[in-house]
């Protein structure tokens, strides 16, 4: 091997690890704040109890699978439109966090509710629209298992990336009409931003709002390497291949 | 656009002919949907619970099960003996390939559920002949969402390698909004009601034709290409 190609890969090997680095420290300084604002800077609530501090988890955790969802709608409008294997791969990956996160907040809910409403389930509009994201982009997935590598499994995903997002206001609507249990909207109310909770709450609500943020570009920006790194594995498998 | 028009008439005339000269496909969509009124008449008891409840639900569930097995005919049969390479090779546009095949499974849809009205009449008791103006608006404006949607994920499903099990697992979470929908206007509009007073489903289903048809027309060249 020529010392040429040495420092080409040393110097990936450089790049690589410090853009996740930066993000990986300013991540567990987040989750270190919010753990510590939830379970000492925060009051017990007076009502639920303990239980409550649930909701630093699951509205987060709710956040971040909605804000995950969207991205693999603009990453898939974008991949139709210009045709690179950038834009799927961050669908792709934004798509596996998503899911990830989405399956959080439908465990953390009952867990919540069992104590607080008396029931696990409850068919509400924000469960039931959490519910069948949840199989939209469960089939989102399955289908991109489903076909071979290459441009046709990015067209569809994105297709289906794309129709997936559009229908989500349909969705909301319809199970909106359809039947709610679950607290009407506290932080921006209609007598402005945050005169509904306490302003301790509210603080540690958005510490953890902005840890889960955090750890969704860290684990995004995770996938996005392994994804990258398959890529070159099999340039280089194709390179040796013919270059005997 | 009268060729256009002509091609997409082209397309929908060749899928009639079909069926006229096979006759698997609707025959074995009425006895499904036949059937799965059936199964639900088993599994709730009718002498319990008000059928004017029940049975709108269970004439969607019906239609959208047995149009399922239309949608997975539709473009599975266009992949035998390369059917679908040759429409492609035609000098035509790939949305009038969409058009056409998605017209013929709404007529195929509207003729099944011509017919299966009359056994959900019988089976549940329901007059249905006393509301059947808006009865019929209703079927007209959900079955076109489910033919839209359907047609564009039942194209896309048929390049994968198991594309029946796919297509009502990408088709049926997005059909919510229809499904819900649908099945509220339809008990609306059997117990008597009028549809002005439910102007906000009627509007949200016809958001859905539209928004999709937009999708569709937009994406279809992504997927019907070799």
């Amino acid at each position: 091997m020529s010392s040429a190609e040495e420092t080409d890969e040393q110097e990936i090997a450089e790049k690589s690890d410090e853009g996740p680095g930066l993000l990986l420290w300013l991540t567990a300084a987040g989750g270190i704040g919010m753990l510590a604002a939830v379970f000492i800077f925060v009051p017990t609530e007076r009502t639920e109890g303990i239980v409550q501090r649930i909701m630093y988890f699951h509205v987060p955790c709710a956040w971040v699978a909605f804000f995950a969802f969207f991205i693999v709608f603009i990453c898939s409008i974008l991949f139709l439109w210009r045709r690179e294997r950038e834009w799927d791969i961050y669908a792709h990956a934004s798509a596996e966090v998503g899911m990830l996160f989405c399956s959080l907040v439908l465990i953390t809910g009952p867990i919540w509710a069992k104590p607080i409403w008396g029931i696990w389930w409850t068919w509400d509009p924000r469960l039931t629209l959490t519910l069948v994201l949840w199989l939209i982009y469960a089939a989102y997935l399955m289908l991109r298992l489903q076909t071979g590598e290459g441009s046709t499994r990015a067209k569809y995903s994105a297709i289906i990336g794309i129709v997936g997002a559009l229908d989500i206001p349909l969705i909301h609507f319809s199970v909106l009409w359809w039947g709610s249990q679950h607290p009407s909207p506290k932080i921006i109310t209609s007598e402005g931003i945050g005169t509904g909770i306490d302003n301790s709450m509210g603080i540690t609500l958005l510490v953890s709002l902005g840890a889960f943020t955090l750890i969704y570009f860290l684990l995004v920006s995770l996938r996005v390497n392994i994804e990258k790194m398959k890529d070159e594995i099999d340039r280089l498998k194709k390179q040796r291949l013919y270059s005997h | 656009m009268n060729s256009y028009l002509g091609q997409i008439k082209a397309i929908l005339w060749k899928d009639f002919l079909t069926e006229y000269k096979t006759r698997e496909l609707f025959s074995s969509m009425f006895v499904f949907a036949v059937l799965v009124i059936l199964i639900f008449i088993f599994s709730v008891d009718l002498s319990l619970v008000n059928s004017n409840e029940v049975g709108p639900g269970v004439l969607w569930v019906a239609v959208i099960f047995a149009g399922t097995l239309g949608l997975n005919r539709s473009f599975t049969l266009e992949k035998e003996d390369s059917g679908l390479q040759g429409l492609l090779l035609a000098p035509i546009d790939r949305s009038a390939i969409y058009f056409g095949k998605m017209l013929s499974n709404l007529v195929f849809f509207l003729i099944m559920e011509a017919f299966i009205l009359p056994v959900f009449m019988v089976f549940f008791n329901i007059d249905l002949l006393a509301n059947l103006g808006p009865l019929l608006f209703v079927l007209l404006i959900g079955t076109l969402g489910f033919s839209i949607l359907g047609t564009l994920l039942s194209s896309l499903s048929s390049n994968l390698k198991t594309r029946e099990i796919m297509l009502p697992l990408l088709l049926y979470p997005l059909m919510v909004p229809i499904a819900i929908g649908a099945v509220r206007l339809t008990s609306h509009v059997l117990g008597g009601g009028e549809l002005g007073d439910m102007m906000n489903w009627v509007g949200m289903i016809l958001c859905f034709d539209v928004i999709f048809l937009a999708v569709s027309i937009m994406t279809i060249d992504h997927i019907l290409e070799e």
